[in-house]
């Protein structure tokens, strides 16, 4: 089966030659939703545009229904939906003439989907765009964004600013359009527990390249984190060379130590490797994982 | 039937499902014959992938706790597995040497059990979910 989005050894560099992307490569199944994490400036801005054929990549390819972004616009355009939080819309419209705008461009739009979207917003039609509060303007956004029903639906960074009941309800809206639709998302975002909540999947980006994709699941059952007295390896090179060891910082006066395996499996590799007790390994959430993975002080 | 996930707990959020229908199930808030959400259902209330949910259910089924027939929708089994007794008694070997390595004594411990046991067969606490 064709992935519904297909990044292969995707390159770009900015406009004065500093490399962004150095390789990209994943794809994203029918229904599936997959969260890009990663730090800022780490590349996934400018992949994302390059899946909506904002960009055209340096090196590699990007497909999207097995289509070419930027050779077929029109087609992809058609099947995708996006928000992001840069997104601007028109101060000066009103939410209904935002949505006429769409609803032209779309000859799948859903009526019925928009009344109930912008039921459950409690937006006005009437209202402008300028004076909505940033919450109802990303609804608005993403009422837009998927009232075609799109099989692929593209979320950069869609709940930036966003409080705690927006984000919610921009999440419900997202999965029941995954339920029903069976919608393949592709979201970044900096709240993990969003991420937790509704990823399956989770692509790590770090300096333009995939520092680790894999199930959400799998990264709660089979990483964890080792903490070493500094005394007990040399550098962090020799903790580097254990099996399994995904990387390794200096934090105050221990090791801290992303491992492949359960906390027993992963504190017997480092005991084993480095001669060395007094290892403590443990579970941790997906934030904490992420700050061990791309987190500063090597 | 209420069920809750929290993204910040250890478990991954399949196993926090597939952990309370157990419970609701073994607490009898589950019925042999009970009806459950589809695993869609249980997603939008939820607020989780579906993908998560349907691991969820799939593992259950396979545990046999669960039954998903065509058409009709997933239902709880006649008979669920019955537990293994001689794991039951190191279980329970294992959690009061924990309490009384963590200073509770026997009493304590079953205050923990009457605990736990009003959750099992009432369900969990509606309690204002962090975000």
């Amino acid at each position: 089966m064709t992935p519904v989005l297909e990044f292969r050894n995707v390159s770009r560099s900015y406009k004065k030659g500093v490399p962004v992307l150095k390789g990209v490569s994943f794809s994203v199944g029918e229904g599936e939703i997959a969260g890009l994490l990663g730090r800022n400036a780490a590349g996934k801005t400018t992949l994302i545009h390059t899946a909506m054929g904002l960009l055209t990549p340096d090196g590699g390819s990007v497909r999207v229904f097995g289509l070419s972004p930027t050779e077929h616009p029109v087609e992809v355009k058609r099947r995708i939906g996006f928000v992001s939080e840069e997104q601007v819309l028109p101060p000066g419209s009103t939410v209904a003439e935002l949505i006429a705008f769409h609803r032209y461009l779309f000859a799948s739009w859903d009526e019925g989907l928009e009344r109930q979207l912008l039921e459950r917003f409690a937006l006005a039609r009437g209202s402008k765009i300028g004076k909505l509060s940033k919450g109802q303007a990303r609804q608005a956004a993403l009422v837009c964004a998927v009232c075609h029903r799109p099989e692929l639906l593209l979320l950069d960074e869609p709940a930036g600013g966003l409080d705690a009941v927006a984000r919610r309800e921009f999440l419900e809206t997202s999965i029941q359009l995954s339920n029903r639709e069976g919608t393949a998302i592709l979201f970044s975002s900096h709240h993990m527990t969003d991420v937790e909540r509704i990823g399956g999947r989770v692509i790590l980006l770090d300096e333009g390249k995939v520092r680790l994709d894999r199930d959400l699941d799998r990264i709660r059952e089979d990483i964890c984190i080792a903490v070493v007295p500094r005394a007990s390896a040399p550098d962090a090179a020799a903790i580097e060379r254990t099996t399994g060891c995904l990387r390794v910082r200096l934090v105050l006066d221990d090791w801290h130590a992303v491992m492949e395996g359960t906390p027993e499996s992963a504190r017997q590799a480092l005991e084993e490797s480095l001669g060395a007790d007094g290892i403590r390994c443990v579970r941790v959430p997906l934030e904490e994982w992420f700050i061990e993975m791309v987190g500063g002080e090597r | 039937m209420y069920f809750a996930v929290n993204p910040s707990d250890e478990l991954p959020l399949y196993r926090q499902i597939m952990r309370q229908i157990v419970e609701a199930i073994a607490g009898g808030r589950l019925k042999s014959g009970d009806r459950v959400a589809s695993h869609r259902e249980l997603s939008e209330q939820l607020v989780v992938a579906p993908l998560t949910v349907k691991k969820a259910y799939d593992e259950l089924e396979a545990l046999g706790y669960i039954e998903t027939q065509r058409g009709r929708g997933t239902f709880v089994c006649d008979n669920p597995p019955p537990a293994d007794l001689e794991r039951v008694r190191r279980d329970a070997r294992k959690l009061l040497s924990e309490a009384y390595l963590s200073g509770l004594d026997f009493g304590e411990v079953v205050k923990v059990l009457k605990e736990a046991d009003r959750e099992i067969s009432r369900g969990p606490r509606r309690e204002k979910e962090k975000v």
